[in-house]
């Protein structure tokens, strides 16, 4: 059995560091637009933000395993399951569900209602390609790949662009086993 | 009942201006609000000194025409926020808390990513959130 | 109302800010990568300031604006306000933090290799280090400065880092 992992970021939170979400959703706004001003390509904006985010996942990963004290062995199943209570808690204050499991285990969909990310933004006509929250998607496949998963993240419904939710899809490539041998669940 | 408000940058530029009427009052109200930036524009650079609402955001009643009511409100930012409406009996508290709620929905509407400043606001989500502020003036005072 | 996220993804993101700038697409260009972060800081602190005057009284004159950012404004953003206020009585206002909080948590990539034009050229060190730190204050430079210019008040704003972990922020404001 695999540690048990906490079922909820909500103590974490509440013991980390925290500052006004205004100050990190405005930040994050200015980046965007600026990115669009100097690269010009909705389509280079998105890789950029999910470079940046790869780069600040890796990072955050060893504050996240020092401070949830989440055992770095969880297949994947649980590893969303912690992502989406006790990951995005723990930065973000806020939680996902998982859904839409195909039959391999190996995809699912974190679904987020509300998102500090978004608050105040409304796209502009010229700008509906962009992924406005490609840095999240980043961040969690960054983080991911420090504990060996290799995943593609990607979205699938956006309520910047009129969706009713957020979905995050997340598809493990590969998985190198490390003290644990891999094991299906199916 | 509201016939009208806008927002104006500190240039005196128009932001937004919303009219809650008739088509053919339209000219008539855009030029009510232009006049009224004279009036705030006297008032704050000639404020009564004896006044203990001196800087205070809320400028009160601009001035009353024959048939409309024109209130004034400047932000820190020398935003003005300019409310033209029918009633003639109008609580104090009312106005206080319409520009409140107007101020904070304009607040929100700057702070969008790609709002740039001293242009026109065409947020769908601020023309929605005043028009209900505008629909909900003087029902709830409790304040 | 109230809404926080952790102070790690504030850091994050500033961290990640000056490392895209500085090494990525302006690596051979730091005057442009520093105008680019004071830039994005500027934006932040004109929407802030817009936010945080709200219920407030107008602001009489310079120094109650300056006031209000080394008070509330700094409060709200860093958590403390700022610890030394300094005016020459004619525009040049000099705002001490003596443990200013992005230089005390936020881990500095010593790989940067910049110089900034608009810092104190004292405080610009011989070593990398300090470069870098130069580079990541050019957010809340900008950050003040975009604060002050929606309140009226256009200046130009730079960091001194002679006596770290204290930090002073220099507002020369435009006659």
């Amino acid at each position: 059995m695999a540690p048990v992992a906490p079922r909820s970021g909500d103590v974490i939170f509440a013991n980390v560091e925290r500052v006004n979400a205004e100050l990190f959703t405005l930040t994050y706004g200015a980046i965007v637009r600026q990115l669009l001003t100097d690269l010009e390509e909705v389509d280079e904006v998105n890789k950029q933000l999910d470079q940046m985010g790869y780069n600040i996942g890796v990072r955050l990963i060893d504050e996240f395993l020092a401070k949830s004290n989440v055992s770095r062995c969880v297949d994947f199943k649980e590893t969303a399951e912690v992502i989406a209570k006790v990951g995005l808690k723990m930065f973000l204050g806020i939680t996902a569900t998982v859904t839409n499991w195909d039959v391999e285990g190996t995809t699912c969909s974190l679904i987020l209602e509300d998102n500090p990310l978004v608050d105040f933004v409304e796209l502009p006509d010229t700008c509906q390609g962009l992924n406005y929250c490609n840095i999240l998607s980043g961040v969690v496949r960054g983080a991911l790949e420090m504990v060996s998963m290799k995943t593609e993240v990607t979205w699938l419904r956006d309520m910047l662009r009129g969706d009713d939710a957020f979905e995050l899809q997340l598809k493990l490539l590969k998985q190198v086993p490390e003290e644990y041998p891999y094991k299906d669940d199916e | 009942m509201i016939v009208c408000v806008a927002v104006v940058g500190h240039q005196n530029n128009p932001l937004y201006i919303q009219s809650f009427t008739e088509a053919d009052d339209v000219l008539k109200l855009h030029h009510i609000v232009h006049c009224s930036l004279d009036v705030v524009d006297e008032r704050v650079n000639n404020p009564k000194k004896s006044s203990p609402t001196l800087n205070e955001t809320f400028l009160g009643l601009l001035y009353p025409t024959e048939n409309y009511k024109v209130y004034g409100y400047l932000t820190n930012t020398k935003v003005k926020l300019i409310l033209v409406t029918t009633d003639l009996d109008v609580r104090d508290a009312d106005v206080r808390n319409f520009f409140r709620k107007f101020h904070a929905a304009y607040v929100d509407a700057v702070s969008n990513p790609f709002h740039v400043p001293g242009k026109k606001i065409t947020s769908r989500t601020f023309a929605e959130r005043v028009s209900t502020i505008v629909k909900s003036f003087g029902l709830s005072s409790a304040s | 109302m109230g809404r926080e996220v952790s102070e790690s993804c504030v850091e994050s993101l500033v961290t990640e800010i000056v490392s895209s700038y500085c090494n990525g697409f302006y690596a051979d260009k730091p005057e442009l990568a520093a105008r680019r972060i004071e830039a994005i800081g500027f934006q932040v602190g004109h929407q802030l300031s817009e936010r945080y005057t709200m219920d407030r009284p107008r602001f009489t004159d310079h120094l109650e604006a300056i006031k209000f950012i080394c008070k509330d404004f700094w409060s709200e953003v860093f958590k403390k306000q700022i610890d030394n206020l300094k005016t020459n009585h004619r525009g040049t206002f000099v705002l001490q933090d003596n443990r200013f909080r992005w230089l005390s948590r936020m881990s500095v990539d010593p790989s940067i290799e910049t110089l900034g034009s608009i810092q104190d050229p004292s405080a610009m060190a011989e070593n990398k280090a300090a470069q870098a730190i130069g580079m990541h204050l050019y957010f809340p430079c900008g950050i003040i400065r975009g604060a002050l210019s929606n309140l009226g008040i256009p200046c130009a704003v730079s960091a001194d880092i002679s006596n770290l972990p204290a930090c002073s922020f220099v507002i020369r404001i435009k006659a």
